[in-house]
C-alpha cells in the first residue's frame, strides 16, 4: 500500500498549500464565532479544529489506497452515496423546511458533500472501462443517468445549489473523455432553451425569489437580499488592507448571517482587506494549478478523469463562494472548501486532496 | 496496462488542462477585479453602511430648567422617577412575566399587555416601557423578586414635578410629547419624534429656554440592537431656570380665598406700574403632574369632558360682559371726547327714555354727578354718557385701556375680547349701527365682552397715571453664568390721558370702596383700595324664565344660570402697587366677588411689610344674603334684560 517511495513522490507543496488554508479558515472562524461581549470563542473552532483531524485521517486513508483500486469500487461508493442520500430525504433532521443531514448524536453529517468527490471516482472508473474512441452517445447518456441519481436525491432535499455542483465535475470530466466541444455547446444551447420551463416549473418559490433577489437585492432588503447587502457592506467595509483580526463590525456584531461557514470569505475580506482576498486567492489558485499538474502527470486515464473532476466541483465551489461572499452571485447554502466551518465539507474536501495526492504519488508505479 | 491515454491523446489531454488553468486564471481574475471594485473603489461608502449598522445614538434627554416664583420657591422641576421596562430578549415567557408583575405592582394586566403590544415590534433587547413613574412599592416589590423577573428593568427617566400640584397649574402649564404640527412648525431642527415639550403655560411660552439640548450617547449594537457598548458621549445641557413675576403666597391665597368662598373664576393681580403678574387663577384647576407622567387617556378625556372645563385658562381665554367694570372704561371716553365735564349731573328716578325705549336703574339715585355715579353705579348717568357718545369714541377709549385687545402677556392662547363699532358691525351684518346699541354698551352690556387679563390692564392704566402696560410673567432667566431679565416686553405707553380724568375716575373708585358704593367688602382700612364691582349677564331676564320653565320644582335659579360677579380694584389708591381683577363665576352679585380681593390684598401688603400673613377670614354665609339697601347693584342686569 504505502511506503517510503510514495512519500517521497507525494506533493509537498500542494499539501503544505492545502494546510495554509485550513489554518486561514481556522483564524476566520476563530474571528467570526468570537463573541466580543463574553472574550469566549464559539465551539466551533473546536469542533473544526475535530473535523480537521478526521479529515485528515479520511484522506490519508484516501491516499494511502492505491486509487485504482478504489476505481474499481466505484459501484461500491455510488452505491453508498445513494443510499445515505436516500436516507437523509427519509430520515434526514428537517432544519428551515430541508432534509439535508444525518444525525449522529454529538455531530451530524451532510451526505451531499461527499457526492462530488465520490461522482468524479465514479465517473472515472466509467469513462476508462470503455475505452472506445470516439465514444458512442450511450457513454455520455449512462453518465448522465448516474449523475442524475445524486443530482435528483440531493435536489429534492431541497438543496440545489449542492446539486448543481455535480454538473461541473460531470461535464468536465466528459470533456476530458472525449466529449466533443461543439456537443457541449449544442447542450448549452438547449439547456438556455429550456430555462424559462425549468423557471416556472422546475423551481421552488424560495429558490425563484432567491434569484429575484440577486438580480435586484433591493426588492427584499430583510430577507434573502438582506445577507447580499451585508455581504457586500462586509467586503466593501475592508478596504484594501483590512479592519484588522477580530475588528470587523459587521463580523463582529452579527451584521452577517453564516458568517463562519458560508460567508467566510465576507470575513476574510473585511478583516484583510484586498490584500488578503488577493493572498487567499492566490492560494486557492496554487492549489488548483498543483492538482491539475497531478492530472497531467497521471499514469493513467483514471488518474486524469479523478483529478480533473475533483478540481472542477472543487473550482467551482470555490468561484461560486468566493463570487457570493461579496455579494455577486445569489445566496446559496455553498461552503467555501477549506475555509469553512463544517465537517462534512471538510472531511470530504480533504478526501478529496488524499485522491488527488494519490494520483500525483503513484504516477511512476504500476 | 498500456491504454495510457490512448483515446484523446496525451497531447489532447495538456491542451484541455491549459484550457482548464486559463478558465480558472480569468475567472480568478475577474473576482479580483470585483473585489478591487468593492474594497477600493467603493470603500468609503460601505465603510460608511458599515458604520450605520452598528453604530446608534441614544439621546440622552435633557433635564428642563427649574421654575422659580419671584422669591425663589421653587414651582415646577424635573423629578428623576422610574420606569419599569421589559426587555423581551431576556424573557422566556411574555405572558408569565406580564402576569407576575401585574401581580407584585398592582396593575391591570390587560393595560401592561396593551403598553407591551405597542412596541413589540421594535429590537427584543430595547426595554418597553410598561410602568411609567412607578410607585417606591412597585419598584420594591419588582426589586424583591428580581429573580423571577428576569427580563424587567428598572430605568430612572427625568419627569416634569409640579410640587404645587394644582396650584397655578394655568400659569405654568403642562409638557406632553411633542405633536405632529409642533415638529412640522420647529421645521426638524430643535425637535424631534418623542421629545417632551410645553403644551401650555409657561412651560410652551419659553420652551425654548426650558427644554435644553438633549446629549447624545454614541453606542455599539450588534444586528439584533443588542447594546455591546458605549463609544462616546455628548452630555446634555440642562434647560434654563426661570424665575417668574409670580408670588406664590399671594397665588395660594387668592385661590384659597376663592375656594373658601365656594367659587369657580378667575383672578389676575399684577403690578400696575411695571406689569409683572403676582397671581394668575382660573379655577377650577388641573394637576399638571398627571400630564408630566404620559396622561392615560381617560383622564385626558374626562378633563375635556368636563363640564367646568379646568384645561380652560378663564383669566386668559374666558370672553365675559364686564358688566358694570366697563363703566369706568365710559366715564373716561365721555370725558377724554369732551362730552361731559366732571360735574355733569343727571337726575336719576329710577331709569330714564333712551330712542323710545325706557332703561331702568337699580335704584332711584337722585342727582349723580360722575364720582357718585361710579360710586353707586348709577345705570341712569351712564344711559345718558351712551345718548351723547358715538360707540365709536367708546371704542376707541376702552380699546386704548386693553379692553378688546390682547393684552400681550408672554403666555400662550390669549383670547381678544370685544368691544363694539361700527366697523365691527359692518363687518358682520348688512345693518348699520343704531345708536340705541349703545345705550347698553355704556353699562358693559350688549356685546361687550373682556378677558379677566384685559381688565386687569384697564385698571393698571387708570391708576399708573394712564400707561398702557404689558403684563409679563417671567423675571428673570439664568443662563448658565448668571441671572439675566427677561427679554424686554414693549415699554408701558402712554395713553395722553388728563390728569383731571384720572383723578376724577380714581376718585369715583375710591368711593366705590370707601363709600357709599358696592364694593365695600373690599375695603381694608388704611389702604386705600379703589374699585368696581360688576355683573356678567349669563341670560337674560327672559331667558332664565324659560329655562326655569323647563326644569321646574327647583324653586330658585340653578347655579349655572346665576350671573357672574366682577370686582376689579388697586391699591393702595396715592401710590398703587398691585391692580387686578376677581371674576367669580356665577356669584350672581359683584359685591361677592370683593371679599377674594381683599384676602389677597391682605396678603399682599402683609407680605411686603414682612408681617405674618393673614389667615382667611371667618367662612362668608354659605347663602348670599342680601346686602346693604344703599349698594344694590345686584338686580341691574335683571333690570336690563332683553338684549
Amino acid at each position: 500500500m504505502l511506503d517510503r517511495r510514495h512519500l517521497r513522490t507525494v506533493d509537498w507543496r500542494l499539501v503544505t498549500a492545502v494546510a495554509l488554508l485550513a489554518g486561514l479558515g481556522l483564524a476566520m472562524i476563530y474571528s467570526a464565532t468570537y463573541d466580543p461581549t463574553s472574550g469566549r470563542v464559539g465551539s466551533e473552532f473546536g469542533r473544526q479544529v475535530a473535523a480537521l483531524a478526521i479529515g485528515l485521517a479520511a484522506g490519508v486513508a484516501c491516499l494511502a489506497i492505491d486509487y485504482r483500486t478504489l476505481a474499481d469500487q466505484w459501484r461500491f461508493a455510488f452505491g453508498a452515496l445513494s443510499v445515505l442520500l436516500a436516507y437523509t430525504l427519509l430520515f434526514g433532521d428537517e432544519v428551515g423546511g430541508g432534509r439535508r443531514w444525518i444525525d449522529l448524536g454529538p455531530t451530524s453529517v451532510q451526505p451531499s458533500e461527499f457526492a462530488r468527490p465520490a461522482m468524479a471516482l465514479a465517473l472515472a472508473a466509467l469513462y476508462t472501462r470503455s475505452p472506445g474512441w470516439p465514444r458512442p452517445a450511450s457513454d455520455w447518456l449512462i453518465g448522465g443517468a448516474l449523475v442524475a441519481v445524486p443530482f435528483l436525491l440531493i435536489a429534492w432535499e431541497p438543496d440545489l445549489g449542492t446539486a448543481v455542483t455535480l454538473l461541473p465535475v460531470y461535464v468536465v470530466v466528459m470533456v476530458f473523455a472525449g466529449l466533443r466541444l461543439r456537443t457541449l455547446a449544442a447542450c448549452a444551447v438547449v439547456g438556455l432553451l429550456l430555462a424559462p420551463v425549468v423557471w416556472a416549473y422546475g423551481l421552488e418559490e424560495y429558490q425563484r425569489s432567491r434569484l429575484v433577489t440577486f438580480l435586484v437585492p433591493e426588492s427584499d432588503p430583510l430577507e434573502a437580499g438582506y445577507q447580499q447587502i451585508q455581504a457586500r457592506i462586509t467586503v466593501g467595509a475592508g478596504g484594501l488592507t483590512g479592519r484588522g483580526f477580530l475588528q470587523g463590525t459587521q463580523n463582529r456584531y452579527d451584521f452577517l448571517p453564516a458568517a463562519h461557514n458560508d460567508f467566510i470569505f465576507s470575513v476574510l475580506a473585511e478583516e484583510q482587506g484586498f490584500l488578503g482576498v488577493v493572498v487567499t486567492l492566490g492560494l486557492y489558485l496554487f492549489v488548483i494549478f498543483r492538482s491539475l499538474n497531478a492530472a497531467r502527470v497521471a499514469r493513467d486515464r483514471t488518474g486524469t478523469y479523478l483529478v480533473v473532476g475533483i478540481m472542477a466541483g472543487f473550482s467551482f465551489q470555490v468561484l461560486y463562494n468566493v463570487a457570493m461572499s461579496a455579494g455577486l452571485a445569489p445566496v446559496k447554502g455553498l461552503t467555501l472548501p477549506l475555509l469553512s466551518y463544517g465537517g462534512s465539507s471538510i472531511v470530504a474536501t480533504l478526501m478529496g486532496f488524499g485522491l488527488v495526492l494519490n494520483v500525483g504519488m503513484r504516477r511512476f508505479t504500476n | 496496462m498500456e491504454w495510457r491515454h490512448e483515446a484523446a491523446g496525451s497531447g489532447a489531454i495538456g491542451r484541455l488542462l491549459v484550457v482548464f488553468r486559463c478558465v480558472v486564471v480569468i475567472a480568478f481574475a475577474i473576482l479580483a477585479a470585483a473585489f478591487w471594485r468593492v474594497q477600493v473603489d467603493l470603500h468609503p461608502q460601505y465603510l460608511e453602511r458599515a458604520g450605520s449598522n452598528h453604530q446608534r445614538e441614544r439621546p440622552l434627554r435633557a433635564p428642563r430648567g427649574v421654575v422659580f416664583d419671584r422669591d425663589g420657591r421653587v414651582m415646577v422641576e424635573d423629578r428623576d422617577a422610574l420606569n419599569l421596562s421589559l426587555v423581551p430578549a431576556r424573557v422566556q415567557d411574555v405572558e408569565r412575566a406580564l402576569d407576575l408583575l401585574a401581580r407584585v405592582t398592582g396593575v391591570d394586566r390587560a393595560d401592561l399587555r396593551a403598553a407591551f403590544r405597542r412596541r413589540r415590534q421594535d429590537s427584543p433587547h430595547r426595554p418597553i416601557v410598561l410602568i411609567r413613574d412607578a410607585s417606591r412599592a412597585q419598584v420594591a416589590a419588582v426589586v424583591a423578586r428580581r429573580a423571577e423577573l428576569p427580563g424587567v428593568v428598572v430605568e430612572p427617566t427625568p419627569v416634569r414635578s409640579y410640587p404645587g400640584a394644582t396650584l397655578a397649574a394655568h400659569w405654568f402649564g403642562y409638557v406632553g410629547e411633542v405633536t405632529a404640527a409642533q415638529l412640522a412648525a420647529a421645521g426638524g431642527t430643535r425637535l424631534r419624534q418623542g421629545h417632551i415639550v410645553g403644551q401650555s403655560g409657561v412651560e410652551l411660552s419659553y420652551n425654548r429656554l426650558l427644554m435644553g439640548v438633549d446629549g447624545t450617547r454614541h453606542v455599539v449594537v450588534d444586528s439584533t440592537e443588542r447594546e455591546i457598548g458605549t463609544i462616546g458621549e455628548e452630555p446634555p445641557i440642562a434647560g434654563r431656570q426661570l424665575r417668574l413675576t409670580i408670588d406664590s403666597d399671594v397665588q395660594r391665597a387668592t385661590e384659597e380665598a376663592f375656594h373658601d368662598a365656594g367659587f369657580d373664576g378667575a383672578a389676575v393681580l399684577l403690578d400696575p406700574q411695571t406689569g409683572e403678574v403676582l397671581a394668575l387663577v382660573s379655577l377650577p384647576s388641573y394637576d399638571p403632574n398627571a400630564f408630566a407622567r404620559g396622561i392615560d387617556g381617560d383622564t385626558l378625556d374626562a378633563l375635556n369632558r368636563n363640564r367646568l372645563s379646568p384645561l380652560h385658562n378663564r383669566a386668559l381665554q374666558g370672553r365675559y360682559p364686564p358688566g358694570s367694570t366697563f363703566k369706568a372704561a365710559v366715564a373716561v371716553a365721555a370725558l377724554e371726547e369732551g362730552v361731559i365735564t366732571p360735574d355733569y349731573t343727571v337726575r336719576c328716578d329710577g331709569g330714564a327714555h333712551h330712542y323710545g325705549r325706557y332703561h331702568r336703574c337699580h335704584a332711584r339715585h337722585g342727582v349723580v354727578d360722575l364720582e357718585a355715579a361710579i360710586e353707586r353705579s348709577c345705570n341712569t348717568y351712564f344711559y345718558a354718557l351712551g345718548a351723547r357718545l358715538d360707540v365709536d369714541q367708546i371704542h376707541r377709549w376702552a380699546t386704548a385701556l386693553g379692553l378688546g385687545e390682547l393684552s400681550g402677556v408672554d403666555l400662550p392662547f390669549e383670547a381678544r375680547g370685544l368691544v363694539p363699532s361700527r366697523a365691527w358691525k359692518r363687518e358682520r351684518s348688512a345693518e348699520p349701527w343704531y345708536p340705541g346699541e349703545t345705550i347698553s354698551v355704556a353699562i358693559g352690556q350688549g356685546q361687550v365682552g373682556v378677558t379677566p387679563m384685559s381688565l386687569a390692564v384697564m385698571m393698571s392704566s387708570l391708576v399708573n397715571g394712564g400707561r398702557r402696560i404689558t403684563p409679563r410673567v417671567l423675571r428673570e432667566f439664568h443662563d448658565g453664568v448668571g441671572w439675566r431679565p427677561a427679554p424686554g416686553s414693549p415699554p408701558a405707553r402712554d395713553l395722553q390721558l388728563r390728569p383731571e380724568t384720572l383723578s376724577v375716575v380714581k376718585r369715583g373708585l375710591w368711593r366705590v370702596v370707601n363709600g357709599a358704593g358696592t364694593g365695600r367688602r373690599g375695603r381694608i382700612p388704611g389702604r386705600d383700595v379703589l374699585g368696581k364691582t360688576g355683573t356678567a349677564q349669563v341670560i337674560s331676564r327672559a331667558g332664565r324664565a324659560t329655562a326655569l320653565a323647563a326644569t321646574p320644582g327647583t324653586g330658585s335659579s340653578p347655579r349655572t344660570l346665576q350671573d357672574h360677579g366682577w370686582f376689579v380694584f388697586a391699591a393702595p389708591a396715592d401710590d398703587p402697587q398691585i391692580a387686578g381683577v376677581v371674576f367669580a363665576e356665577h356669584a350672581d352679585h359683584g359685591y361677592l366677588a370683593a371679599p377674594i380681593a381683599r384676602h389677597a390684598l391682605n396678603t399682599f401688603f402683609a407680605k411686603r411689610e414682612g408681617r405674618e400673613l393673614p389667615p382667611l377670614p371667618p367662612a362668608a354665609p354659605a347663602t348670599p344674603h342680601r346686602p346693604q339697601p344703599r349698594a344694590p347693584e345686584a338686580v341691574d342686569p335683571l333690570v336690563i334684560g332683553g338684549d
